[in-house]
């Protein structure tokens, strides 16, 4: 069947609809991040359009990687798993030795003034090498074993990505979960693994105590000093009401909210959209999530399905942890709304995913007719 | 490798799981944007929004002719904003030379990163349109309303001063603060994070209120004349002070009050060049000091005024009782000499009015008793304040009536061992002459609101403290002082002048410092206007018939044409000479 879709590469037959929906957010993302920033980059940067210059340069690198992987037949990409996965672990580890500190956490590795970080690499390294063992593994993944290996397997990279941002660690840990969750037939175990990742989530919040104090805050988000972003987060929230104040009149992205184009740019939207506005973009993300099952569900083989469930699990985790930060339904942590939120390694790699995703989606719409 | 039902099954199971933790999401984005909106609208308004005030207009102090005494000056403050501007070299050019600073000064201030930074302050408005003009990015004119005296020392210990925040300092600025103050507005504006405004945001505006205006009984005229009498006589005397006031008897409107040296009311903080420099709040406190009704004073021989009304309304003397004077009086053991040392002889209880002599006085206030004569001061006002509408008065020091002896009631006769302020002085006499009525002195006439709603004001009057017979008598007398006794150097031609002279010597006695003093009035039959004029340590000769008198009737002889509205009536001469 390898073979069938190689024939029929010439014609491009994505989901037209997945696509057009990705820069429907996009396009959008670039409008709120000029909004959301303007104000403070004329203030700091002397430019009012310095982040959306960059977002839109971002953009075009990222489109360029999108079409690239559409056109790469996923199955080369998995036979690659094994070497990409290495590289993956390597950069992680340079981190610790030649990284840069950003917000107290050193995540980036500096090449000249290009900022890369290589825990946003080994997201999408990882749901590439879990969709290749697992499917490889085959009938292995029917025992607690299997299971357990492929997970051994994945820790290295989860662990170090886990010591300096435990939210991308736990979103990664999401990814890996779904994965393999999706690939074996047992049930039990991953109700037992559940078990367990809340039991280490406790442990592990309890030994790093800055995030004891992000969960204070949480809980006293109206006088706790370190509640003050989430605090600016629901006042911008709560401004916009049902129809919000219209673009580009949110008075909390003029440095109330800091960094208003980056995480917290969902609280911008709802203040000037309103929560007509916030309920379009989330019902977008729904259909992406609906689109991306479409595409499991028809993809030629199970690796492509599980290549499909990484990226959904990657998209829908990011997006559900950043709405839920925002509206403080849970502790403070900085993930970026998928295509929206200003921020250039996170774009690439989303992009290039959902070129995967496409790919599997031509090959399995021609395998099916 | 075929897709099983249960892969299926698992995906899903993961999309509707993701799908559904989206739903409670925006369940709760829900509630926070349609419930908890009005609440957090508020909280964001609250951080949001900054009130600025804007100043209220204050009111202006006219005299009795509507003329301008106290005004308001609008002046810019001008200011840079750091990162608005764009030509920094011609902001410096143009902020240098239009306000001519120096350059240096100038450059400081506009490379600074800063928010916000003041350049100058009570900029002229025509400058201030003038950097306008230039509309540079990134500099600011602010209007503003800033107290301004068009005539400087005019009154100025009388109308006092104000702060920095519209408030009065001294004199009537402090008195009718309440009412010239007016209420400020508000400005709501947007700021951003740092408390910058932010343009373009709708603002709430509440406008300020004006303050009322202050109309006095002081008149402009009379005013700047008396007050250039009493400099040039404080210079030619070398004197520590001159005080003059010049005050309608029948209903207490004050027409003229000073109390040189006077000050620069546009520049209050800005000491005599002699002055003290190491206490510079007691010398400031020293020069806003009005002297008038802030400070006692020994009355002396004008106080016999007082103790001849009370002496003549109980008859413990009349007219024509004879006295005579060796040229002193012992009582008890002391022996009171009498300024004229070789004494007055024989003389009449009038004559010994004329002749300021001190034994009749003593005689006659011994007569008098004690109980009657504090009677008299009680209803003539000298036991209280004169209840004047300015700040800071003093109070009288009296013996206590039980602790009054033959010896303090001789003294007290003649003006000695206690003291009064100079407005109660005037006060006391006004009753006297008027037909006994205490009137209230006072310079506030009435308050005009932005409006032009009228508050008239009302002082206390108390008719009848003395019988209008002994106040046509003592008016009599007074006047004979003038044409005949010690005060015959205020005599004018043409006009019927009353008055006592007096001289007090300053405390320690024999430090050979004195208060020449005069109180005068006219026309004698039927007062129009009452004066005191006091020279506080002249050198020279210091009687006060020879050095005050002259001052009264030089202030006289110019006030009363213009005041009374008629000249000199003079048979033989038309008047002319007079002006």
């Amino acid at each position: 069947m390898i073979r069938v879709t190689a024939m029929n590469r010439k014609r491009f037959v994505g989901d037209w609809a997945m696509l057009g929906t990705v820069f429907g957010l996009i396009l959008f993302g670039l409008l709120m991040i000029y909004s959301a920033s303007n104000y403070t980059a004329r203030l700091h940067m002397g430019n009012a359009f310095y982040y959306v210059e960059r977002q839109i340069f971002t953009v075009l690198l990222g489109t360029a990687a999108m079409f690239l992987m559409m056109k790469l037949d996923y199955h080369r990409l998995l036979k690659m798993a094994l070497p990409l996965y290495g590289l993956s672990l390597l950069l992680l580890a340079a981190v610790f030795v030649v990284g840069t500190a950003s917000h107290g956490q050193k995540r980036w590795i500096y090449i000249g003034s290009i900022g890369f970080q290589p825990s946003e690499f080994a997201k999408f390294v990882l749901i590439i090498f879990l969709a290749s063992i697992c499917g490889a593994a085959g009938s292995m993944m029917k025992k607690w074993k299997g299971i357990l290996l492929v997970f051994l397997w994945m820790m290295p990279a989860a662990g170090m990505v886990m010591v300096t941002n435990l939210s991308t660690g736990i979103i990664i840990m999401g990814i890996a979960f779904i994965i393999i969750f999706t690939a074996s037939r047992q049930w039990l175990p991953f109700f037992v693994l559940m078990g367990l990742g809340g039991g280490f989530m406790g442990v592990f919040l309890k030994l790093a105590s800055y995030r004891v104090g992000r969960i204070e805050a949480w809980l006293n988000v109206e006088t706790h000093p370190k509640g003050y972003q989430t605090r600016q987060s629901l006042y911008a929230i709560g401004s916009g009401g049902l129809f919000g104040r219209g673009y580009g009149k949110s008075i909390q992205k003029l440095a109330y909210i800091p960094e208003a184009h980056n995480d917290m740019i969902f609280s911008v939207i709802c203040e000037e959209w309103g929560l007509l506005g916030a309920g379009i973009i989330a019902a977008l993300f729904m259909f992406l999530i609906w689109r991306c099952l479409i595409t499991a569900n028809s993809a030629p083989d199970i690796p492509g399905a599980l290549l499909t469930m990484g990226v959904t699990a990657h998209l829908g985790l990011q997006m559900l942890i950043n709405i839920a930060v925002v509206t403080n339904s849970i502790p403070n942590t900085g993930i970026p709304l998928p295509f929206i939120s200003y921020g250039g390694t996170s774009l690439i790699f989303l992009m290039c995913e959902i070129g995967i995703v496409q790919n599997i989606a031509q090959q399995g719409k021609t395998y099916i007719s | 490798m075929h897709i099983k039902i249960y892969h299926r099954r698992k995906m899903l199971i993961v999309a509707a799981f993701i799908v559904g933790i989206g739903l409670v999401l925006m369940g709760r984005l829900a509630y926070l944007m349609i419930f908890r909106s009005a609440y957090y609208q508020s909280q964001a308004d609250a951080l949001h929004e900054r009130e600025r005030s804007i100043k209220a207009a204050r009111g202006l102090i006219y005299d009795r002719n509507q003329r301008i005494l106290a005004d308001n000056k609008s002046v810019c403050t001008i200011s840079v904003i750091h990162n608005q501007i764009k030509e920094p070299e011609k902001v410096i050019r143009v902020l240098s030379e239009v306000l001519s600073l120096d350059e240096a000064k100038v450059r400081a201030r506009v490379e600074k990163v800063s928010s916000i930074e003041r350049i100058k302050a009570n900029v002229d408005k025509a400058l201030g349109d003038k950097i306008r003009e230039y509309k540079l990015d990134g500099v600011m004119v602010d209007e503003d309303y800033t107290r301004y005296y068009p005539y400087k020392t005019l009154a100025s210990k009388v109308l006092g001063f104000t702060g920095g925040d519209n408030q009065g300092i001294i004199g009537l600025e402090v008195q009718y603060d309440a009412y010239l103050q007016g209420i400020e507005g508000t400005i709501l504006t947007t700021t951003d994070a740092r408390g910058i405004e932010v343009e373009n945001t709708s603002e709430g505006r509440v406008e300020p209120i004006p303050g009322s205006d202050l109309y006095i009984s002081l008149d402009y005229t009379i005013q700047s004349y008396v007050q250039q009498v009493a400099k040039r006589i404080m210079e030619q005397k070398e004197a520590k002070s001159v005080s003059v006031i010049l005050m309608n008897p029948k209903n207490g409107e004050i027409l003229a009050m000073t109390n040189e040296p006077e000050f620069n009311l546009n520049a209050p903080y800005l000491l005599p060049e002699n002055a003290e420099t190491d206490a510079i709040q007691d010398a400031l406190n020293q020069m806003w000091r009005n002297g008038c009704l802030n400070d006692t004073y020994e009355p002396g021989s004008t106080f016999k005024i007082i103790t001849s009304t009370a002496a003549l309304e109980s008859h413990a003397v009349s007219q024509n009782d004879r006295f005579y004077c060796p040229g002193y009086k012992i009582v008890d053991d002391r022996r009171i000499r009498c300024h004229k040392i070789s004494g007055h002889g024989s003389e009449s209880f009038v004559e010994g009015l004329m002749n300021s002599c001190n034994p009749v006085f003593i005689e006659t206030g011994l007569r008098t008793g004690v109980q009657v004569m504090y009677q008299y001061f009680d209803r003539l006002g000298l036991m209280e304040k004169s209840g004047i509408d300015l700040p800071g008065e003093a109070s009288s020091i009296m013996h206590q009536i039980d602790n009054v002896g033959d010896v303090e009631l001789a003294t007290i006769s003649f003006g000695q061992s206690f003291q009064i302020t100079p407005i109660q002085m005037l006060r006391a006499v006004s009753a006297v002459i008027n037909g006994g009525k205490l009137i209230t002195p006072h310079l506030g006439v009435r308050i005009v609101d932005a409006k032009g709603n009228m508050i008239r004001l009302h002082y206390n009057e108390e008719a009848h403290v003395i019988g209008s017979e002994v106040s046509d008598t003592m008016k009599a007398l007074l006047e004979k002082v003038i044409s005949e006794g010690t005060g015959k150097k205020c005599f004018i031609e043409g006009y019927r002048i009353g008055g006592k002279t007096a001289t007090s010597q300053k405390l320690p006695r024999g430090s050979g410092k004195y208060i020449a003093s005069f109180i005068g009035f006219a026309p004698a039959d039927n007062p129009e206007i009452i004066g005191i004029v006091l020279i506080d340590e002249p050198t020279g000769a210091y009687y006060g018939g020879t050095v005050a008198a002259p001052v009264m009737r030089e202030i006289f002889e110019n006030v009363l044409p213009y005041y009374l509205g008629q000249w000199p009536d003079i048979e033989s001469d038309s008047g002319d000479g007079n002006e």
